[in-house]
Protein backbone atom coordinates (compact mmCIF):
# COMPACT_ATOMS: atom_id res chain seq x y z
CA UNK A 1 0.00 0.00 0.00
CA UNK A 2 2.74 2.41 1.00
CA UNK A 3 4.66 1.52 -2.11
CA UNK A 4 1.62 2.22 -4.27
CA UNK A 5 1.10 5.58 -2.56
CA UNK A 6 4.72 6.50 -3.11
CA UNK A 7 4.43 5.48 -6.75
CA UNK A 8 1.29 7.59 -7.12
CA UNK A 9 2.97 10.58 -5.47
CA UNK A 10 5.93 10.22 -7.82
CA UNK A 11 3.60 10.14 -10.81
CA UNK A 12 1.78 13.26 -9.60
CA UNK A 13 5.09 15.05 -9.09
CA UNK A 14 6.15 14.02 -12.59
CA UNK A 15 2.87 15.29 -14.06
CA UNK A 16 3.21 18.58 -12.18
CA UNK A 17 6.74 19.01 -13.45
CA UNK A 18 5.60 18.28 -17.01
CA UNK A 19 2.74 20.73 -16.64
CA UNK A 20 5.04 23.45 -15.27
CA UNK A 21 7.45 22.76 -18.12
CA UNK A 22 4.64 23.08 -20.65
CA UNK A 23 3.57 26.37 -19.10
CA UNK A 24 7.12 27.71 -19.32
CA UNK A 25 7.34 26.55 -22.92
CA UNK A 26 4.05 28.25 -23.79
CA UNK A 27 5.11 31.48 -22.11
CA UNK A 28 8.44 31.40 -23.89
CA UNK A 29 6.66 30.68 -27.18
CA UNK A 30 4.27 33.58 -26.65
CA UNK A 31 7.10 35.96 -25.84
CA UNK A 32 9.16 34.79 -28.81
CA UNK A 33 6.15 35.00 -31.12
CA UNK A 34 5.76 38.75 -30.54
CA UNK A 35 9.50 39.35 -30.28
CA UNK A 36 9.95 38.01 -33.81
CA UNK A 37 7.24 40.27 -35.19
CA UNK A 38 9.45 43.26 -34.29
CA UNK A 39 12.32 42.59 -36.74
CA UNK A 40 9.78 41.45 -39.32
CA UNK A 41 8.05 44.80 -39.01
CA UNK A 42 11.38 46.61 -39.21
CA UNK A 43 11.53 45.08 -42.69
CA UNK A 44 8.45 47.19 -43.47
CA UNK A 45 10.49 50.22 -42.51
CA UNK A 46 13.43 49.04 -44.61
CA UNK A 47 11.00 48.65 -47.49
CA UNK A 48 9.61 52.15 -47.10
CA UNK A 49 13.17 53.46 -46.91
CA UNK A 50 14.13 51.86 -50.22
CA UNK A 51 10.80 52.75 -51.78
CA UNK A 52 11.07 56.46 -50.89
CA UNK A 53 14.69 56.78 -51.85
CA UNK A 54 14.03 55.12 -55.19
CA UNK A 55 11.06 57.42 -55.79
CA UNK A 56 13.20 60.49 -55.10
CA UNK A 57 15.24 62.28 -57.71
CA UNK A 58 18.99 61.94 -57.35
CA UNK A 59 19.31 65.36 -55.72
CA UNK A 60 16.98 64.31 -52.89
CA UNK A 61 17.74 60.63 -52.43
CA UNK A 62 19.58 60.78 -49.10
CA UNK A 63 17.40 63.44 -47.51
CA UNK A 64 14.37 61.23 -48.18
CA UNK A 65 16.20 58.38 -46.47
CA UNK A 66 17.30 60.50 -43.51
CA UNK A 67 13.73 61.66 -42.98
CA UNK A 68 12.48 58.09 -42.89
CA UNK A 69 15.22 56.93 -40.52
CA UNK A 70 14.51 59.82 -38.15
CA UNK A 71 10.79 59.02 -38.19
CA UNK A 72 11.62 55.57 -36.87
CA UNK A 73 14.03 56.95 -34.29
CA UNK A 74 11.56 59.46 -32.86
CA UNK A 75 8.60 57.12 -33.04
CA UNK A 76 9.99 54.57 -30.63
CA UNK A 77 10.72 56.87 -27.64
CA UNK A 78 7.59 58.98 -28.08
CA UNK A 79 5.46 55.85 -28.25
CA UNK A 80 7.20 54.78 -25.05
CA UNK A 81 6.67 58.18 -23.39
CA UNK A 82 2.95 58.52 -24.14
CA UNK A 83 1.66 56.52 -27.14
CA UNK A 84 1.36 53.25 -25.23
CA UNK A 85 -0.43 55.11 -22.41
CA UNK A 86 -2.92 56.66 -24.85
CA UNK A 87 -3.79 53.22 -26.24
CA UNK A 88 -4.75 51.82 -22.84
CA UNK A 89 -6.22 55.04 -21.51
CA UNK A 90 -8.93 56.00 -23.97
CA UNK A 91 -10.75 53.03 -25.57
CA UNK A 92 -14.08 54.23 -24.16
CA UNK A 93 -13.41 57.74 -25.44
CA UNK A 94 -12.55 60.86 -23.51
CA UNK A 95 -12.02 61.38 -20.57
CA UNK A 96 -10.87 57.76 -20.27
CA UNK A 97 -13.39 55.84 -18.18
CA UNK A 98 -12.78 52.12 -17.57
CA UNK A 99 -14.46 49.72 -20.03
CA UNK A 100 -16.37 46.48 -19.43
CA UNK A 101 -13.39 44.20 -20.12
CA UNK A 102 -11.44 45.87 -17.32
CA UNK A 103 -8.34 46.56 -19.39
CA UNK A 104 -8.78 50.21 -20.22
CA UNK A 105 -9.19 53.68 -18.77
CA UNK A 106 -6.78 56.32 -17.57
CA UNK A 107 -6.45 54.68 -14.17
CA UNK A 108 -5.54 51.35 -15.78
CA UNK A 109 -3.10 53.05 -18.17
CA UNK A 110 -1.51 54.86 -15.23
CA UNK A 111 -0.89 51.48 -13.60
CA UNK A 112 0.83 49.76 -16.53
CA UNK A 113 1.99 52.18 -19.20
CA UNK A 114 4.03 54.98 -17.67
CA UNK A 115 7.80 55.09 -17.48
CA UNK A 116 7.82 56.24 -13.87
CA UNK A 117 6.30 55.34 -10.49
CA UNK A 118 4.78 51.90 -9.86
CA UNK A 119 3.80 51.50 -13.51
CA UNK A 120 7.48 51.51 -14.48
CA UNK A 121 7.71 47.85 -13.40
CA UNK A 122 5.81 47.01 -16.62
CA UNK A 123 7.92 49.35 -18.73
CA UNK A 124 11.32 47.76 -18.21
CA UNK A 125 13.10 44.48 -17.43
CA UNK A 126 10.95 42.39 -15.08
CA UNK A 127 11.43 38.64 -14.64
CA UNK A 128 7.74 38.27 -13.76
CA UNK A 129 6.54 40.01 -16.91
CA UNK A 130 7.31 38.36 -20.24
CA UNK A 131 4.59 40.15 -22.18
CA UNK A 132 4.65 43.93 -21.78
CA UNK A 133 7.90 44.57 -23.62
CA UNK A 134 7.10 42.47 -26.67
CA UNK A 135 3.57 43.91 -26.90
CA UNK A 136 5.00 47.40 -26.60
CA UNK A 137 7.56 46.59 -29.29
CA UNK A 138 4.94 45.32 -31.71
CA UNK A 139 2.73 48.35 -31.17
CA UNK A 140 5.68 50.72 -31.49
CA UNK A 141 6.40 49.19 -34.89
CA UNK A 142 2.76 49.70 -35.92
CA UNK A 143 3.36 53.33 -35.01
CA UNK A 144 6.54 53.45 -37.09
CA UNK A 145 4.59 52.03 -40.03
CA UNK A 146 2.08 54.88 -39.89
CA UNK A 147 4.90 57.42 -39.96
CA UNK A 148 6.52 55.66 -42.90
CA UNK A 149 3.25 55.75 -44.84
CA UNK A 150 3.06 59.52 -44.47
CA UNK A 151 6.77 59.91 -45.11
CA UNK A 152 6.64 58.78 -48.74
CA UNK A 153 3.87 61.17 -49.71
CA UNK A 154 5.76 64.31 -48.70
CA UNK A 155 9.23 63.67 -50.11
CA UNK A 156 11.39 66.26 -51.83
CA UNK A 157 10.02 69.45 -50.22
CA UNK A 158 9.34 69.02 -46.49
CA UNK A 159 11.51 70.32 -43.66
CA UNK A 160 13.06 67.68 -41.43
CA UNK A 161 11.92 68.91 -38.01
CA UNK A 162 8.43 69.76 -39.25
CA UNK A 163 8.18 66.26 -40.65
CA UNK A 164 9.32 64.69 -37.38
CA UNK A 165 6.69 66.64 -35.43
CA UNK A 166 4.04 65.40 -37.86
CA UNK A 167 5.34 61.84 -37.59
CA UNK A 168 5.12 61.95 -33.80
CA UNK A 169 1.57 63.34 -33.86
CA UNK A 170 0.53 60.61 -36.29
CA UNK A 171 2.46 57.67 -34.86
CA UNK A 172 2.24 58.33 -31.16
CA UNK A 173 -1.19 59.91 -31.01
CA UNK A 174 -3.57 59.98 -34.02
CA UNK A 175 -3.49 56.31 -35.00
CA UNK A 176 -3.25 55.29 -31.33
CA UNK A 177 -6.57 57.01 -30.61
CA UNK A 178 -8.11 55.21 -33.60
CA UNK A 179 -6.66 51.91 -32.34
CA UNK A 180 -7.97 52.48 -28.81
CA UNK A 181 -11.46 53.15 -30.19
CA UNK A 182 -11.60 50.47 -32.88
CA UNK A 183 -8.95 47.87 -32.05
CA UNK A 184 -9.44 47.13 -28.39
CA UNK A 185 -11.99 44.93 -26.65
CA UNK A 186 -13.22 48.00 -24.76
CA UNK A 187 -13.12 50.29 -27.79
CA UNK A 188 -16.37 52.22 -28.09
CA UNK A 189 -16.58 51.64 -31.82
CA UNK A 190 -16.35 47.89 -31.19
CA UNK A 191 -18.72 47.64 -28.25
CA UNK A 192 -21.31 50.05 -29.67
CA UNK A 193 -21.09 49.51 -33.43
CA UNK A 194 -19.38 46.17 -33.89
CA UNK A 195 -16.52 47.70 -35.87
CA UNK A 196 -14.10 44.97 -36.93
CA UNK A 197 -10.71 45.78 -38.45
CA UNK A 198 -8.53 42.77 -37.74
CA UNK A 199 -5.52 43.77 -39.84
CA UNK A 200 -5.79 47.54 -39.28
CA UNK A 201 -6.91 48.59 -42.78
CA UNK A 202 -8.63 51.57 -41.26
CA UNK A 203 -6.89 52.32 -38.01
CA UNK A 204 -3.36 52.14 -39.41
CA UNK A 205 -3.57 52.52 -43.19
CA UNK A 206 -6.52 54.85 -43.62
CA UNK A 207 -5.55 57.01 -40.65
CA UNK A 208 -2.00 57.39 -41.97
CA UNK A 209 -3.14 57.88 -45.56
CA UNK A 210 -5.59 60.64 -44.74
CA UNK A 211 -3.23 62.23 -42.25
CA UNK A 212 -0.85 62.48 -45.22
CA UNK A 213 -3.63 64.08 -47.29
CA UNK A 214 -4.16 66.75 -44.61
CA UNK A 215 -0.43 67.48 -44.67
CA UNK A 216 -0.22 67.52 -48.48
CA UNK A 217 -2.94 70.17 -48.73
CA UNK A 218 -0.85 72.56 -46.64
CA UNK A 219 2.52 71.43 -47.98
CA UNK A 220 1.69 71.94 -51.64
CA UNK A 221 3.12 70.20 -54.70
CA UNK A 222 6.79 69.94 -55.68
CA UNK A 223 8.07 72.67 -57.96
CA UNK A 224 7.38 71.57 -61.50
CA UNK A 225 4.72 69.03 -60.65
CA UNK A 226 1.83 71.04 -62.09
CA UNK A 227 1.67 73.25 -65.16
CA UNK A 228 -0.04 76.66 -65.10
CA UNK A 229 -3.14 75.10 -66.68
CA UNK A 230 -3.35 72.61 -63.80
CA UNK A 231 -2.21 69.56 -65.72
CA UNK A 232 0.27 67.32 -63.91
CA UNK A 233 3.77 66.29 -64.90
CA UNK A 234 5.17 62.93 -63.93
CA UNK A 235 8.25 63.38 -61.74
CA UNK A 236 10.11 60.12 -62.06
CA UNK A 237 12.19 58.81 -59.18
CA UNK A 238 15.83 58.04 -59.83
CA UNK A 239 15.66 54.27 -59.27
CA UNK A 240 12.53 52.29 -60.07
CA UNK A 241 14.13 48.90 -59.25
CA UNK A 242 14.94 50.15 -55.74
CA UNK A 243 11.36 51.35 -55.31
CA UNK A 244 9.88 48.06 -56.47
CA UNK A 245 12.22 46.06 -54.26
CA UNK A 246 11.24 48.30 -51.35
CA UNK A 247 7.59 47.56 -52.00
CA UNK A 248 8.34 43.84 -51.96
CA UNK A 249 10.11 44.26 -48.62
CA UNK A 250 7.01 45.97 -47.24
CA UNK A 251 5.02 42.92 -48.30
CA UNK A 252 7.47 40.66 -46.44
CA UNK A 253 7.15 42.79 -43.34
CA UNK A 254 3.40 42.66 -43.48
CA UNK A 255 3.48 39.01 -42.57
CA UNK A 256 5.00 40.15 -39.28
CA UNK A 257 2.55 43.03 -38.95
CA UNK A 258 -0.46 40.75 -39.36
CA UNK A 259 1.08 38.04 -37.19
CA UNK A 260 1.36 40.64 -34.44
CA UNK A 261 -2.40 41.18 -34.68
CA UNK A 262 -2.94 37.66 -33.29
CA UNK A 263 -3.30 36.95 -29.57
CA UNK A 264 -1.63 33.63 -28.77
CA UNK A 265 -3.41 31.15 -26.47
CA UNK A 266 -2.65 29.71 -23.09
CA UNK A 267 -1.37 32.74 -21.17
CA UNK A 268 -3.01 34.68 -18.37
CA UNK A 269 -3.70 37.53 -20.78
CA UNK A 270 -4.87 35.27 -23.66
CA UNK A 271 -8.47 35.18 -24.80
CA UNK A 272 -8.49 31.39 -25.03
CA UNK A 273 -6.55 28.54 -23.46
CA UNK A 274 -6.51 26.48 -26.61
CA UNK A 275 -6.82 28.67 -29.69
CA UNK A 276 -5.43 31.95 -31.01
CA UNK A 277 -7.67 35.00 -31.18
CA UNK A 278 -7.88 38.41 -32.77
CA UNK A 279 -7.44 41.49 -30.62
CA UNK A 280 -11.25 41.44 -30.27
CA UNK A 281 -11.18 37.95 -28.77
CA UNK A 282 -12.68 36.29 -31.83
CA UNK A 283 -10.97 33.09 -33.00
CA UNK A 284 -8.40 33.10 -35.79
CA UNK A 285 -5.64 30.86 -37.10
CA UNK A 286 -2.32 31.65 -38.72
CA UNK A 287 -3.47 29.33 -41.50
CA UNK A 288 -6.29 31.75 -42.23
CA UNK A 289 -3.70 34.49 -42.60
CA UNK A 290 -1.49 32.36 -44.85
CA UNK A 291 -4.40 31.58 -47.19
CA UNK A 292 -5.72 35.08 -47.34
CA UNK A 293 -2.59 37.24 -47.35
CA UNK A 294 -1.13 35.28 -50.25
CA UNK A 295 -4.37 35.43 -52.25
CA UNK A 296 -4.65 39.16 -51.50
CA UNK A 297 -1.13 39.88 -52.76
CA UNK A 298 -1.80 37.92 -55.94
CA UNK A 299 -5.19 39.52 -56.58
CA UNK A 300 -3.84 43.03 -56.06
CA UNK A 301 -0.89 42.53 -58.38
CA UNK A 302 -3.03 41.05 -61.14
CA UNK A 303 -5.64 43.81 -60.86
CA UNK A 304 -3.01 46.53 -61.10
CA UNK A 305 -1.22 44.76 -63.96
CA UNK A 306 -4.37 44.70 -66.07
CA UNK A 307 -4.75 48.45 -65.78
CA UNK A 308 -1.20 49.79 -65.65
CA UNK A 309 1.48 47.24 -66.69
CA UNK A 310 3.71 49.34 -64.45
CA UNK A 311 5.81 47.50 -61.82
CA UNK A 312 5.43 50.41 -59.39
CA UNK A 313 1.67 50.14 -59.52
CA UNK A 314 1.75 46.34 -59.59
CA UNK A 315 3.65 46.22 -56.31
CA UNK A 316 1.45 48.99 -54.96
CA UNK A 317 -1.39 46.70 -56.04
CA UNK A 318 0.07 43.96 -53.86
CA UNK A 319 -0.07 46.33 -50.91
CA UNK A 320 -3.56 47.42 -51.91
CA UNK A 321 -4.58 43.76 -52.08
CA UNK A 322 -3.52 43.19 -48.49
CA UNK A 323 -4.98 46.48 -47.25
CA UNK A 324 -8.32 46.01 -49.00
CA UNK A 325 -8.82 42.67 -47.25
CA UNK A 326 -6.99 43.34 -43.98
CA UNK A 327 -10.15 44.05 -41.97
CA UNK A 328 -11.46 40.54 -42.61
CA UNK A 329 -8.39 38.36 -43.13
CA UNK A 330 -9.59 36.32 -40.16
CA UNK A 331 -12.90 35.34 -41.77
CA UNK A 332 -12.70 35.83 -45.54
CA UNK A 333 -12.72 32.85 -47.85
CA UNK A 334 -9.57 32.87 -50.04
CA UNK A 335 -11.52 33.02 -53.31
CA UNK A 336 -13.38 36.08 -52.06
CA UNK A 337 -10.13 37.61 -50.79
CA UNK A 338 -8.68 37.30 -54.28
CA UNK A 339 -11.72 38.98 -55.85
CA UNK A 340 -11.70 41.91 -53.39
CA UNK A 341 -7.94 42.38 -53.77
CA UNK A 342 -8.27 42.21 -57.57
CA UNK A 343 -10.91 44.93 -57.47
CA UNK A 344 -8.60 47.08 -55.31
CA UNK A 345 -5.81 46.63 -57.84
CA UNK A 346 -8.18 47.66 -60.63
CA UNK A 347 -9.30 50.92 -59.01
CA UNK A 348 -5.94 51.92 -57.54
CA UNK A 349 -4.46 53.96 -60.36
CA UNK A 350 -7.67 55.78 -61.23
CA UNK A 351 -8.10 56.79 -57.56
CA UNK A 352 -4.54 58.19 -57.56
CA UNK A 353 -5.18 60.03 -60.84
CA UNK A 354 -8.38 61.51 -59.42
CA UNK A 355 -6.45 62.92 -56.49
CA UNK A 356 -3.72 64.29 -58.75
CA UNK A 357 -6.27 66.10 -60.89
CA UNK A 358 -7.27 67.97 -57.75
CA UNK A 359 -3.79 69.38 -57.36
CA UNK A 360 -2.50 66.96 -54.72
CA UNK A 361 1.10 65.88 -55.28
CA UNK A 362 1.31 62.56 -53.49
CA UNK A 363 4.77 61.42 -54.62
CA UNK A 364 4.21 57.71 -54.00
CA UNK A 365 0.44 57.28 -54.05
CA UNK A 366 0.27 56.80 -50.27
CA UNK A 367 -3.07 58.55 -49.84
CA UNK A 368 -4.64 56.22 -52.37
CA UNK A 369 -2.92 52.96 -51.48
CA UNK A 370 -3.30 53.34 -47.73
CA UNK A 371 -6.07 55.89 -47.27
CA UNK A 372 -8.64 55.23 -49.97
CA UNK A 373 -8.02 51.51 -50.19
CA UNK A 374 -7.93 51.27 -46.39
CA UNK A 375 -11.44 52.68 -46.15
CA UNK A 376 -12.51 50.49 -49.07
CA UNK A 377 -11.31 47.48 -47.07
CA UNK A 378 -13.15 48.52 -43.91
CA UNK A 379 -16.40 48.94 -45.84
CA UNK A 380 -15.94 45.72 -47.86
CA UNK A 381 -16.02 43.79 -44.60
CA UNK A 382 -19.37 45.41 -43.86
CA UNK A 383 -20.61 44.10 -47.20
CA UNK A 384 -19.26 40.56 -46.83
CA UNK A 385 -18.95 40.03 -43.09
CA UNK A 386 -22.25 41.32 -41.76
CA UNK A 387 -23.72 39.13 -39.06
CA UNK A 388 -20.42 37.97 -37.58
CA UNK A 389 -20.05 38.55 -33.83
CA UNK A 390 -17.60 41.42 -33.54
CA UNK A 391 -16.33 40.58 -30.11
CA UNK A 392 -16.08 37.68 -27.74
CA UNK A 393 -14.97 37.51 -24.17
CA UNK A 394 -15.14 39.41 -20.92
CA UNK A 395 -16.92 42.37 -22.45
CA UNK A 396 -20.11 40.29 -22.65
CA UNK A 397 -22.75 40.88 -25.31
CA UNK A 398 -21.46 42.68 -28.34
CA UNK A 399 -23.01 43.76 -31.59
CA UNK A 400 -22.36 41.95 -34.82
CA UNK A 401 -20.41 43.29 -37.77
CA UNK A 402 -22.65 45.40 -40.02
CA UNK A 403 -22.34 47.64 -43.05
CA UNK A 404 -23.49 50.68 -41.11
CA UNK A 405 -21.01 49.94 -38.31
CA UNK A 406 -18.16 49.61 -40.79
CA UNK A 407 -19.16 52.85 -42.54
CA UNK A 408 -19.16 54.64 -39.18
CA UNK A 409 -15.77 53.10 -38.46
CA UNK A 410 -14.46 54.26 -41.84
CA UNK A 411 -15.69 57.82 -41.20
CA UNK A 412 -14.06 57.93 -37.76
CA UNK A 413 -10.78 56.54 -39.11
CA UNK A 414 -10.83 59.18 -41.86
CA UNK A 415 -11.33 61.96 -39.32
CA UNK A 416 -8.72 60.55 -36.91
CA UNK A 417 -6.20 60.92 -39.72
CA UNK A 418 -7.23 63.93 -41.75
CA UNK A 419 -8.11 66.39 -38.96
CA UNK A 420 -4.85 66.24 -36.96
CA UNK A 421 -2.82 66.03 -40.17
CA UNK A 422 -4.41 69.17 -41.55
CA UNK A 423 -4.39 71.16 -38.29
CA UNK A 424 -0.83 70.37 -37.21
CA UNK A 425 0.60 70.95 -40.69
CA UNK A 426 -1.33 74.22 -40.90
CA UNK A 427 0.25 75.35 -37.62
CA UNK A 428 3.70 74.30 -38.81
CA UNK A 429 3.12 76.23 -42.02
CA UNK A 430 2.21 79.33 -40.01
CA UNK A 431 5.53 79.08 -38.18
CA UNK A 432 7.49 78.46 -41.38
CA UNK A 433 8.40 74.92 -40.35
CA UNK A 434 6.64 72.91 -43.03
CA UNK A 435 8.13 73.50 -46.44
CA UNK A 436 11.78 73.92 -47.38
CA UNK A 437 12.78 77.21 -48.97
CA UNK A 438 12.36 77.40 -52.73
CA UNK A 439 16.05 77.80 -53.52
CA UNK A 440 16.94 74.74 -51.47
CA UNK A 441 14.19 72.70 -53.12
CA UNK A 442 15.51 73.59 -56.56
CA UNK A 443 19.14 72.99 -55.60
CA UNK A 444 18.27 69.65 -54.05
CA UNK A 445 17.60 68.70 -50.45
CA UNK A 446 20.72 66.53 -50.16
CA UNK A 447 23.03 69.52 -50.62
CA UNK A 448 21.14 71.35 -47.88
CA UNK A 449 20.50 68.60 -45.38
CA UNK A 450 23.01 65.77 -45.80
CA UNK A 451 26.83 65.91 -45.66
CA UNK A 452 27.14 62.89 -47.94
CA UNK A 453 26.41 61.87 -51.53
CA UNK A 454 24.06 59.09 -52.56
CA UNK A 455 26.29 58.18 -55.47
CA UNK A 456 29.67 59.72 -54.61
CA UNK A 457 31.55 58.43 -57.67
CA UNK A 458 29.29 60.59 -59.82
CA UNK A 459 29.96 63.68 -57.67
CA UNK A 460 28.47 67.00 -58.67
CA UNK A 461 28.28 65.87 -62.30
CA UNK A 462 25.60 63.33 -61.48
CA UNK A 463 22.60 63.65 -63.76
CA UNK A 464 19.95 65.81 -62.07
CA UNK A 465 22.20 66.34 -59.05
CA UNK A 466 21.19 69.98 -59.11
CA UNK A 467 18.66 70.93 -61.72
CA UNK B 1 -23.12 36.16 -43.42
CA UNK B 2 -22.13 34.18 -40.36
CA UNK B 3 -22.31 30.51 -41.30
CA UNK B 4 -23.98 29.37 -38.09
CA UNK B 5 -27.54 29.85 -36.87
CA UNK B 6 -26.58 31.60 -33.64
CA UNK B 7 -24.41 34.71 -33.87
CA UNK B 8 -21.94 33.56 -31.25
CA UNK B 9 -18.45 32.14 -31.49
CA UNK B 10 -19.31 29.51 -28.89
CA UNK B 11 -21.02 27.38 -31.54
CA UNK B 12 -18.12 27.54 -34.02
CA UNK B 13 -16.08 24.36 -34.11
CA UNK B 14 -14.86 24.25 -37.68
CA UNK B 15 -14.93 26.33 -40.86
CA UNK B 16 -15.76 29.93 -40.04
CA UNK B 17 -15.60 31.82 -43.32
CA UNK B 18 -18.55 33.52 -44.96
CA UNK B 19 -21.26 31.37 -46.48
CA UNK B 20 -19.64 28.09 -45.46
CA UNK B 21 -22.13 25.33 -46.20
CA UNK B 22 -23.49 27.06 -49.30
CA UNK B 23 -22.29 26.97 -52.87
CA UNK B 24 -20.79 30.46 -52.61
CA UNK B 25 -17.23 29.48 -51.64
CA UNK B 26 -17.06 27.35 -54.77
CA UNK B 27 -18.45 30.20 -56.83
CA UNK B 28 -15.84 32.57 -55.38
CA UNK B 29 -13.11 30.10 -56.32
CA UNK B 30 -14.51 29.76 -59.84
CA UNK B 31 -14.69 33.55 -60.29
CA UNK B 32 -11.12 33.93 -59.04
CA UNK B 33 -9.95 31.29 -61.51
CA UNK B 34 -11.88 32.91 -64.36
CA UNK B 35 -10.29 36.27 -63.52
CA UNK B 36 -6.85 34.69 -63.85
CA UNK B 37 -7.69 33.18 -67.25
CA UNK B 38 -9.38 36.33 -68.53
CA UNK B 39 -6.49 38.51 -67.47
CA UNK B 40 -4.06 36.26 -69.32
CA UNK B 41 -6.17 36.40 -72.48
CA UNK B 42 -6.41 40.19 -72.33
CA UNK B 43 -2.74 40.49 -71.45
CA UNK B 44 -1.64 38.34 -74.39
CA UNK B 45 -3.83 40.25 -76.81
CA UNK B 46 -2.71 43.73 -75.78
CA UNK B 47 0.96 42.82 -75.54
CA UNK B 48 0.89 41.28 -79.03
CA UNK B 49 -0.79 44.38 -80.44
CA UNK B 50 1.85 46.60 -78.90
CA UNK B 51 4.70 44.38 -80.07
CA UNK B 52 3.39 44.48 -83.66
CA UNK B 53 3.98 48.23 -83.73
CA UNK B 54 7.70 47.50 -83.68
CA UNK B 55 7.67 45.08 -86.65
Amino acid sequence: MEEQLAELAAKIAELEATSAGAAVTNTMFAETFYYLTIPLMIIIHAGFLAYEMGASRLKNVLSSGVKNILAFAFMIPTFYFFGWWVYWGFPTGFPGAPGPAGISGVEYANSIALGWGDAAQYMGPNIADQASGVFFGAFALFAATTASIMSGAVIERIQTVGFIILAVVLGSFAWVVAAAWGWHADGWMVTKWGVHDFGAAGLVHAVAGFFALGVLINLGPRIGKFNPDGTANHIAGHNMPLTVTGLMLIIVGFFGFLMACVIVPGEGWSWFADKPATIYGTPITLSALAFNILMAIAGGIIGAWVITRDPFWMMSGALAGIISTASGLDIYFPGLTFIIAFSAGLILKSCADWLERRGIDDAVGAVTVHGTIGLYGVIMLGVWGSGYPALQGAAGDAPTISLIGQIIGAAVFFLCGFVPGYIVSYILKMFGMLRIREGAEIAGMDIVKVPAHGYPEWGPKAPNAAE
Amino acid sequence: MFPYEQATWDVVDGAMFQLWGTSMPGIFTLIAALICVLVLVVGQRTETEKAKRFD
